[in-house]
């Protein structure tokens, strides 16, 4: 004869009953099998069938024994008690959660949730985000000047708008400590800078003594010259007039300048400098962040293209026209073949990254070729007008507004990638904070097991959280791979553009304009607070519900 | 998730059988679970796993009193119905009469 006892105490496994109850429940089971196998016996059935009847009674011990508890105590089963697949006594919840934690360990993993946008921050202002001012002074400290002045320039280049004073002190103290950083002065000359007694010019005037030869400071400074001057009245003029190019010219602060930028030998608005600073840094402060890097070049300020197209047209269709008419074709062609070379430095310089720029720049160069053309053929200068026409018909050929718009939204696969990568981020996120709970509650209950019949439930039913944790890390990681590449290893500017800038444009658009303009930034944290008041008032009333009626199995 | 209408009846049911076997006379749980065999002539099958855990739901309700007493050379549980446990079958059975003479009502005219 079985010991039934021993057979039923070995399937419950632990049950832990209070006050002997569980002796009785495995006897009154044991009993059951027992009179089952007698009975079977006793009809004649062999021993070993019978006992196989008996047992089938009870097929699924892990559930009996869940029910049991739950019907004698009127709760689940303790958290630690439990045996079921993802129950913290066995191991494949640990197992996921160990995984999960060891997806830390790619870089490319680390990067994915490190790109993420976060609500309500602004992506461009990275500069206070990364350098707080205890930062910088702890960097001062260290006594590594170049990194120092590194810092300062970041700040300088990357802060936002709030701290323009913050961002020129900063170049300030870069620039004395390392005069090669000096280009960084074209962000500060800015004349948008509008803080109480800040003047752009002593700045143009120290990037115009550093790079003589570069038509960016002079465009500064023709800016800074009329800027305040000009603030109520640029929306006396519509653009398009040609009221507008005569009152500008008519502005020798402005007209000045721009002609020593037009005559420039070349132009540059500091993107290359710009990249490499933004990557040294970053790499410096450990953060392996292309999202920053490629923000940071969005941000990059261009030179004005409206100042450049406007003194062009002042070029082409007043100084070009009235030589003409004056009968001076060589003063003409002077300032059309100025605009022509103005265009081609551009071109240069954009070095097709500026989109924008680069539009200015082709038909700049165009608009001058067709005024170039008919004053050379009247001139039967036929040789320069055959040359002239072979650079119209390339630039016809090249221009970069006839092409299609770079392909940020065009291709599926990056618009898909972009949308996993947010939304398995998104749970990556939310179940990281889940299973931190479901820890804290493990711990708790393994402290005090009957610590709380609601925390019971909750980390029994969290027990869920690790394994999805599991498989939100494996869809981040798969879906952001392709695109996983360290800031080292991206050669230009230009490299970040092609490669990384469609995948995290349509992650930044796949969050929808307005959904991240105004619910996002201004919703997100006060509906996170919303429903956590609510859960809380929710547990409260529920916890209330059942002190008055501590039973609530009772028939209604 | 709220239960199917199906899912109460069956658990009214069961509760109802346990309650109705229990008005006379106290029983253990083996016995219990063959007389539900036996006067259902086979109709009504009780997984005997959900057996134990009802009656000590039912127990803890306060509408079964469970003892230990000696019965064929052993000791046996017995559970015998409570005073809330006997008005409960009053009520139960009052409704069940109601429900299944609805359903008579319905299920046996004949249309002509």
């Amino acid at each position: 004869m079985p010991d039934w006892k021993k057979i039923v105490r070995e399937e419950l496994g632990s049950l832990p009953l209070s006050n002997g109850r569980k002796d009785e429940v495995v006897e009154e089971l044991a009993q059951q099998l027992e009179s089952a196998y007698e009975e079977a016996v006793a009809q004649g059935i062999n021993e070993q069938e019978a006992l196989r009847r008996s047992l089938e009674q009870f097929k699924d011990w892990e559930k009996l024994r869940g029910e049991l508890f739950h019907s004698v105590e009127g709760t689940r089963l303790p958290v630690w008690e439990q045996k079921g697949l993802f129950s913290p006594r066995r191991w494949p919840v640990w197992a996921a959660l160990g995984l999960a934690l060891l997806f830390l360990a790619a870089p490319a993993f680390r990067q994915a949730l490190a790109i993420l946008p976060v609500p309500g921050s602004d992506p461009t202002a990275s500069g206070p985000r990364i350098f707080s001012d205890r930062a910088l002074r702890r960097l001062e400290l260290s006594g590594d000047k170049q990194r120092y002045a590194r810092a300062l320039a970041f700040v300088a280049l990357h802060s936002p708008k709030e701290d323009d004073l913050r961002a020129v002190n900063a170049a300030e103290k870069a620039i004395a400590l390392d005069p090669q950083l000096t280009w960084i002065a074209a962000k500060v000359s800015h004349a948008t800078y509008l803080y109480p007694g800040y003047d752009p010019h002593p700045w143009v005037e120290r990037l115009k003594a550093w790079d003589p030869e570069n038509a960016y400071p002079y465009i500064l400074e023709a800016d800074a010259n009329i800027h305040s001057a000009w603030e109520s009245r640029w929306a006396k003029y519509n653009a398009a007039t040609p009221d507008l190019r005569q009152a500008l010219a008519a502005e020798p602060g402005w007209r000045e300048p721009m002609e020593k930028a037009f005559a420039a030998p070349r132009i540059d608005a500091y993107n290359t400098q710009t990249f490499a600073l933004d990557r040294q840094v970053l790499q410096e402060q450990g953060l392996d962040r292309p999202d920053i890097l490629i923000v940071n070049t969005w941000a990059q300020p261009i030179p004005d293209l409206t100042a450049m197209k406007m003194y062009a047209q002042i070029l082409l269709r007043d100084v070009g026209a009235s030589a003409e008419k004056a009968g001076h074709p060589e003063d003409a062609l002077a300032a059309y073949r100025s605009v022509a070379q103005f265009g081609e430095r551009l071109q240069v310089a954009s070095a097709s990254v500026v989109f924008m720029q680069d539009i200015l720049a082709n038909r700049l160069q165009q608009e001058a070729c067709e005024k170039m053309l008919p004053v050379l053929r009247r001139q039967g200068r036929t040789q320069e007008a055959s040359v002239v026409e072979g650079t119209l018909a390339g630039l016809v050929q090249a221009d970069p507004a006839k092409k299609s718009w770079p392909s940020f939204s065009g291709e599926a696969s990056r618009k898909r990638s972009a949308r996993i990568v947010l939304f398995s981020g998104a749970f990556v996120m939310l179940l990281a904070l889940v299973t931190a709970a479901w820890v804290i509650f493990l711990i708790a209950l393994k402290w005090k097991p009957d610590l709380s019949r609601a925390l019971n439930r909750l980390a029994s039913a969290l027990c869920v959280a690790p394994p999805l944790l599991l498989l939100a890390c494996a869809v981040l990681f798969l879906g952001y791979y392709p695109y996983a590449l360290p800031i080292a290893q991206y050669t230009s500017a230009q490299d970040l553009r092609q490669s990384f800038g469609p995948f995290i444009m349509n992650a930044y658009w796949s969050l929808d304009l307005q959904f991240s303009d105004v619910w996002l930034v201004r919703m997100f944290w006060p509906s996170v607070w919303g429903a956590v008041l609510a859960l809380a008032a929710a547990v409260l009333l529920w916890l209330l519900a059942r002190r008055q009626r501590p039973d609530d199995t009772r028939p209604a | 998730m709220a239960p199917t209408p199906d899912t109460e009846l069956k658990k009214g049911n069961a509760e109802l059988l346990i309650l109705a076997l229990l008005e006379d006379k106290a029983r253990h749980g083996y016995e219990i679970g063959k007389l539900i065999a036996e006067r259902s002539e086979g109709v009504l099958r009780f997984h005997i796993a959900s057996l134990y855990p009802l009656l000590y739901r039912l127990e803890r309700r306060g509408w079964l009193k469970g003892e230990w007493e000696p019965a064929g050379g052993r000791r046996r549980r017995f559970y015998r119905l409570t005073h809330t446990g006997r008005k409960i079958l009053g009520e139960q059975r009052t409704r069940w009469r109601a429900f299944s003479g609805a359903v008579d009502r319905i299920v046996e005219v004949r249309h002509a």
